[in-house]
């Protein structure tokens, strides 16, 4: 079991974002999160990797209860993240950006870096190959040498999860990868996604491209107004009345 | 960018690179954190500093350089905090005040020599700051503004009040001058070679932190704290690493400072000092480490030339201060830089437009 | 002496002191509960409403026309700061605002000294006359008018943010910048606005303690300083919070005089700002403000 959330609540000033909810993410499989906006899906994202503490409820990750730790210790136990709203580091290179997030992985501290001693910089060339070597898996090789805040918004996107990959993470956490993407940018998004399955790396993620989710997810959860309304393979959720009850009520109110 | 439109040359274009190309070896680096460190400029700037009081014998302009020096040590070491990890820090005079102190205290009294009170000094400014950081690191924006100003003035008072340790408001004199085995450095020439060698030193120390893991994580930082913290940076850790260090930085200064000036007085260390070391870095330019020292050279000279009028330069340094953060928000330096590139570009990017528009 | 004596009496000038603190604490809140800035040129407007005061007595106006005319051109001066340092940088970071605003602090103490001069001014009391007494406790005449202007620009201020729309309008384009503008409240007017108002009060607090406490080009620093620590230690960005600070502030610094050196006094408002900002930075009475990014 790589992560079980059990009865996560989560209020803001009497507001429920989330009501109890409950769910596993098995080792090395895909899981999609889905659901209305405001369902409570990034809130739940932001409870799992430290950025907010849950009201009662209780996380664990590999075992480790990781509920109130806060959010470097939780990254350090191997759980990387992209975030709805684009993080990347606009006042750095490409590739220091990729570099950046194999932070706990190179030796050194203050005092060893500042002096340069012999390993700082021989792990620093290491990184710099495996960051070259993410970006060409990204296919953002070309732009290795421009500042991060130069990209598109699509390229930032990858270029967020290319970061959180330097991690060598074992769950990935993506909010949104193909938000703002253009069609033949989400497939090709999917098929990284599933290159990264292969390379045993577990993820979990909130997407808005119905037709994506179900393509590539192992198993899919629905959250509405802060509850789990539905989880299962893809082909039931499609089916879940439950489900196209609450879609197709949001359509309505919205046209 | 700029390589690919250097790619097609032609010979007119000489004309206008190779002045360029010059200007480029002395300007400041546009962007704040490049792969390749040390370059030809760096080789240059050391040869100017080495070289420059042997072209410009004026004992004067020798007492001014070594006083910016110490101004570039404060500043320098306030960029890793402000210009790298985006944290503001008023209280950075209180740190040289330390220094200062301290050296002038252990000398003066117990007669220990001027070495061991440089080291003594880095490291008591670092602990203080060690323990005021902790607590204090915890504070975002305005209320860590506040809260390091606070310490500031609480320093003030310390050093005002306690008369049997720092001499209250009289201060302390006869500090003996620095000295390292015998050698005394007497002279201003010898004191500009002490200073900036130190100078050097914690640049190249600076210099190393940037561009590795940490200089990294301290940008991360100033962009994005969240983003910070899910690769695993901690970052409070971070920002009191680089607060302590640049107290460390402001302790040696603090020791040079007394054991040139031979003097300790607490109007030195007031909150007009820790707002003009903000104004050096900013006037350099963020999330760059020569900008802070150029700007420190060109604030000290500013102030010995309107030295004549004291009330004057204050009120002239405000109104400087805050044009300059209306037109370089970015600071003076590297927006410096980015013209730089823009123009190094413009021409070649000007007549492929104009071919362009022949086809 | 028994300090029961002379404890009452400090309580007197810790609660005078401590009104000044709330006038410059208010004039903090005033600001940054419409713009979300904090404005380190406050205290230099408490110098400045003293000093120009001082300068159009000397000039031979009568005292009510002097100090009308001093708080209009403090006013004046605020209203200024706001279009040529903090209008300029709207769209800038927090990190900015503030060095700029101690650049405009700069500014103004300097180019204090350098028109004033930089001697020590102090005002004659409002009114003449020996001061009260009771049972014992010397009450001057100017500590009474300090507390009761302090109590009618608190109530002022009161009717102006909960019974007006430009109240109201205030605390919108504060909460959601965006979202006022799009229904037609003008962001920087609400900011000249603020600017003019705060400019105001700390003029009307300079003006009323000048006769108590002498001012000099550089005292405005530090008593903007101390009527920030006072405004975070009630509560930052609530009104109530401001005055409860300022007079907390103002009689804990005097009764200090009673068991510590009196030199150390200065120290202890930043002694309490920290000490507040580690253990409570919501302050005493909470803070509307402390959970939002930018604090």
């Amino acid at each position: 079991m790589m992560l079980s959330i059990e009865k996560i609540v989560k209020e803001y000033d009497g507001v429920c974002a989330l009501n109890g909810v409950s769910m596993k993410v098995e080792k090395g499989r895909i899981k999609g999160l889905i659901g209305p906006n405001g369902s409570g899906k990034t809130t739940l994202f932001h409870l799992i990797s430290g950025v907010e503490r849950p009201s009662s409820g209780r996380i664990f990750f590999k075992g480790v209860d990781i509920t109130y730790l806060p959010s470097h210790e939780i990254s350090a136990l191997g759980l990387g993240r992209t975030f709805q709203t684009i993080q990347t580091f606009g006042n750095m290179y490409v590739v220091d950006n990729i570099m950046a997030g194999m932070h706990l992985r190179l030796r050194g501290g203050f005092l060893s870096c500042g002096l340069w001693l012999p390993w700082v910089g021989r792990a620093e060339r290491e990184a710099l190959k495996r960051g070259k070597e993410i970006l060409e898996f990204l296919g953002l090789l070309g732009r290795w040498e421009w500042s991060a805040s130069q990209l598109s918004y699509g390229e930032q996107r990858l270029l967020e999860l290319g970061r959180a990959l330097a991690l060598n993470p074992d769950l990935l956490l993506l909010d949104e990868p193909g938000a703002g993407l253009t069609p033949g940018e989400i497939n090709q998004l999917s098929e990284k996604i599933l290159k990264l399955k292969q390379e045993g790396i577990t993820i979990f993620l909130i997407e808005h491209h119905m037709g994506m989710v179900m393509e590539i997810s192992d198993e899919v959860a629905v959250l509405h107004n802060g509850e789990l309304i539905a989880e299962g393979p893809p082909e039931s959720i499609r089916e879940d009345p439950n489900v196209k009850k609450v879609y197709l009520r949001g359509k309505n109110s919205s046209a | 960018m700029v390589e690919q439109s250097q790619r097609d040359f032609r010979k007119r274009d000489i004309l206008y690179v190779v002045p360029l190309w010059l200007l480029h070896l002395i300007l400041p680096n546009p962007v704040p954190h490049r792969k390749k460190d040390f370059q030809k400029r760096d080789v240059i700037y050391l040869l100017l500093i080495l070289a420059l009081p042997l072209i410009l014998s004026n004992e004067h302009i020798h007492h001014i350089m070594v006083l910016a020096g110490i101004n570039a040590i404060l500043a320098l070491g306030l960029s890793l905090f402000l210009g790298y990890a985006g944290q503001i820090s008023l209280g950075h005079a209180a740190f040289f005040g330390i220094g200062t102190y301290t050296t002038a205290i252990l000398t003066t009294r117990y007669g220990i020599p001027t070495v061991f009170a440089f080291w003594a000094s880095g490291f008591l400014s670092a602990l203080f700051a060690y323990l005021i950081g902790r607590p204090l690191l915890k504070l975002k924006g305005y209320f860590l503004a506040l809260g390091t100003l606070g310490f500031g003035e609480i320093f003030l008072v310390f050093v005002k009040e306690s008369y049997d340790l720092t001499g209250g408001v009289i201060g302390i004199f006869n500090i003996p001058l620095f000295s390292i085995a015998g050698f005394v450095f007497d002279t201003y020439l010898k004191q500009y070679y002490l200073v900036w060698g130190v100078l050097i030193v914690l640049l190249l120390f600076s210099k190393n932190l940037v561009r590795s893991k940490m200089g990294r994580a301290l940008l991360a930082i100033s962009a994005s704290e969240e983003g910070a913290a899910s690769i695993g940076v901690d970052v409070t850790k971070m920002k009191v690493g680089s607060f302590v260090i640049g107290a460390g930085f402001a302790g040696f200064a603090g020791n040079l400072y007394a054991c040139i000036m031979s003097t300790a007085n607490y109007e030195t260390f007031s909150l007009n000092l820790s707002t003009l070391v903000v104004l050096m870095v900013i006037l350099g330019g963020m999330g760059n480490l020569y900008g802070p020292i150029a700007g420190a050279i060109f604030i000290t000279w500013v102030m010995d030339v309107l030295g004549s009028y004291m009330e004057y330069s204050l009120p002239i340094f405000g109104v400087i201060l805050i044009l300059l953060l209306i037109f370089f928000p970015e600071g003076f330096g590297t927006r410096l830089g980015m013209r730089f590139v823009y123009l190094i570009s413009y021409f070649p990017r000007k007549r492929r437009r104009d071919e362009g528009k022949v086809k | 002496m028994n300090p029961f004596t002379y404890i009452p009496q400090l309580l007197i000038s810790g609660i005078t002191i401590g009104g000044a603190y709330a006038l410059v604490a208010l004039g903090f809140v005033t600001i940054a509960r419409t713009t979300q800035i904090i404005n380190f040129t406050q205290g230099e407007f408490v110098m400045l409403g003293g000093i120009i005061t001082f300068s159009f007595l000397q000039a031979g106006l009568p005292y009510p026309f002097a100090i009308l005319l001093a708080i209009g051109l403090v006013i004046l001066i605020g209203i200024l700061v706001q279009l040529l340092v903090i209008y300029p940088l709207r769209k800038t970071s927090i990190l900015i605002l503030i060095i700029a605003t101690l650049g405009a602090s700069l500014f103004f103490s300097n180019a204090s000294a350098v028109v004033f001069g930089s001697l020590p001014k102090a005002l004659p009391p409002l009114s003449g006359g020996r001061p009260f007494e009771v049972s014992g406790i010397l009450i001057s005449r100017q500590s009474l008018w300090v507390l009761g202007v302090t109590l009618l620009l608190l109530i002022i201020l009161y009717l102006l943010s909960h019974r007006t729309l430009l109240g109201k309008a205030m605390e919108a384009s504060s909460t959601d910048p965006l979202g006022a503008e799009l229904s037609g409240i003008s962001r920087n007017l609400m900011g000249l606005f603020a600017f003019g108002l705060s400019a105001g009060m700390g003029a009307i607090a300079g003006i009323f303690i000048t006769p108590i406490y002498y001012t000099s080009f550089n005292s405005g620093t530090l008593l903007g300083l101390k009527g920030f620590v006072a405004a975070i230690l009630g509560g930052w960005g609530k009104n109530s919070g401001a005055i409860l600070g300022g007079f907390v502030l103002g009689v804990i610094e005097s009764l200090s005089v009673a068991f510590i050196p009196s030199g150390y006094k200065d120290g202890i408002a930043f002694a309490i700002l920290l000490i507040i900002l580690y253990l409570r930075p919501k302050g005493i009475l909470g803070s509307p403000f402390i959970d939002s990014r930018r604090w």
